[in-house]
């Protein structure tokens, strides 16, 4: 069960529908970890609800409802439909962003610790990346120049402020530093969406940074 | 307020022998006509479902002056497809027929958005559904209850707030473009937001 949670500001854009595809994904992704927030998100879709029955009524053309009644024997398209054989046990959106296929995912080395997946979701502003961390490991202490969310989606690590779990949601804003490492006995994953790259701040890895450039897409 | 926490079940008689008449009985009505979608595939039931709904979501549509005419009926269009299409999913516990009707018009709107766009993206707005539902019934009427409530406290809330909750709800706006387009600060559209939220859904918390 998730203790860390997106912050109502992000629930409520996520429940109108005003959050880009990548930051919606993530919040999606909690969702299927936690009810509570499951619940609260529900509510907050009633108050959509409650909206649209407010609304001043537009006329709609009996063409319309023609063209409807028209096409109501029409097969459903066709939906995703997950892999029987996926054993990810990630969050079904991200098992439909990689077919299914964790093993066949691109895995870049960044530091000895620390390797990074980027998964497209067509947001042309936010980088979608998987974090692994070796268990035990370190991410070298970073900034980030924009936000930064992350979800805990295997093993768990710690930082300045806590320690966090599977399903655990972190939102960190601009310039907090801060310095990660993997708990013991399990390599962690974590999901990062990013507006902005990381940035390593102590001089030994600072050389890294610009293979960090953010990959947006 | 004291046989509130009845509204939902059944009508239940008063002191006075008749009837208190369920605050939701409008949305009951558009409940048990979505339930008759999903289980016999009633045309009669989806066309009067259809005279109600689609002009509320066309006004839906054109908030914020967001999509064309065209557009707007294309997404009428859409929506009510997917209505019947997915009837048999509406689950009058757990869920008004208003929000359900919402959370599809929103997501067609923004598949829309991103299509009009020409938006390259491998996830579709229905892969955002969850899967896991079936843990969650013993909070199903506190749901439904807490719709008829959040309908009831709107008319209250101050215009300024309205107004921003609006936006953010009907147009999609984020927090940052709702600020932009009413030249307030962050802070202010976010407080405001979650003011509104707070007294909507004092619930919330519970």
């Amino acid at each position: 069960m998730a203790h860390h949670h997106p912050p109502m500001d992000l629930l409520i854009e996520y429940a109108a529908g005003a959050l880009p595809v990548a930051q919606s994904a993530c919040v999606a992704a909690h969702l299927s970890y936690c009810q509570h927030c499951r619940q609260l998100v529900e509510k907050l879709e009633d108050v959509g609800g409650a909206h649209l029955e407010r609304l001043d009524p537009q006329p709609v053309g009996d063409s319309v409802l023609e063209a409807v009644m028209a096409r109501l024997d029409d097969p459903e398209p066709l939906r995703y439909a997950p892999n029987e054989v996926s054993d990810t046990q990630l969050p079904g959106l991200l098992d439909r962003l990689i077919n299914g296929n964790y093993a066949d995912l691109v895995w870049k080395r960044v530091t000895q610790s620390l390797s990074i997946s980027y998964l497209k979701t067509g947001d042309p502003n936010h980088e979608f990346a998987l974090y692994r961390i070796a268990e035990g490991g370190r991410i070298p202490e970073h900034t980030h120049g924009g936000s930064e969310m992350t979800l805990v989606l295997r093993g768990g690590f710690a930082d300045e402020s806590g320690e966090y779990h599977q399903g655990d949601f972190l939102v960190r804003e601009g310039w907090d530093k801060h310095t990660p490492v993997a708990l013991e006995g399990e390599e962690c994953i974590c999901l990062a969406v990013l507006d902005a790259p990381l940035r390593f701040t102590r001089l030994r890895h600072r050389w890294l940074n610009p293979l960090l450039k953010l990959r947006a897409g | 307020m004291a046989n509130k926490k009845d509204a939902g079940n059944a009508p239940a008689a008063n002191g006075n022998g008749k009837w208190n008449i369920p605050t939701g009985r409008r949305t009951d009505e558009w409940s048990e006509a979505l339930v008759l979608i999903g289980e016999s595939q009633d045309r009669g039931a989806f066309t009067r479902f259809f005279r109600h709904f689609a002009p509320l979501i066309k006004a839906f549509a054109l908030s914020g002056s967001s999509l064309s005419a065209t557009h707007a009926d294309e997404l009428v269009q859409e929506v009510m497809l997917k209505v019947w299409q997915k009837a048999g999913g509406f689950n009058p516990e757990k869920a008004a027929a208003s929000t359900w009707v919402y959370t599809i018009a929103r997501n067609c709107r923004t598949d829309m958005f991103r299509r009009l766009q020409k938006f390259d993206t491998p996830l579709a707005s229905d892969d955002f559904e969850l899967e896991s539902e079936e843990e969650e019934s013993f909070v199903v009427l506190h749901t439904r209850r807490g719709a008829e409530r959040v309908r009831e406290l709107m008319g209250d809330l101050p215009p300024d707030q309205a107004q921003i909750l609006a936006k953010v709800y009907m147009e999609g706006k984020s927090h940052s473009e709702a600020a932009a387009e009413l030249d307030l600060p962050l802070g202010t559209v976010k407080s405001r937001v979650r003011l509104a939220i707070q007294k909507l859904q004092g619930l919330m918390e519970a």
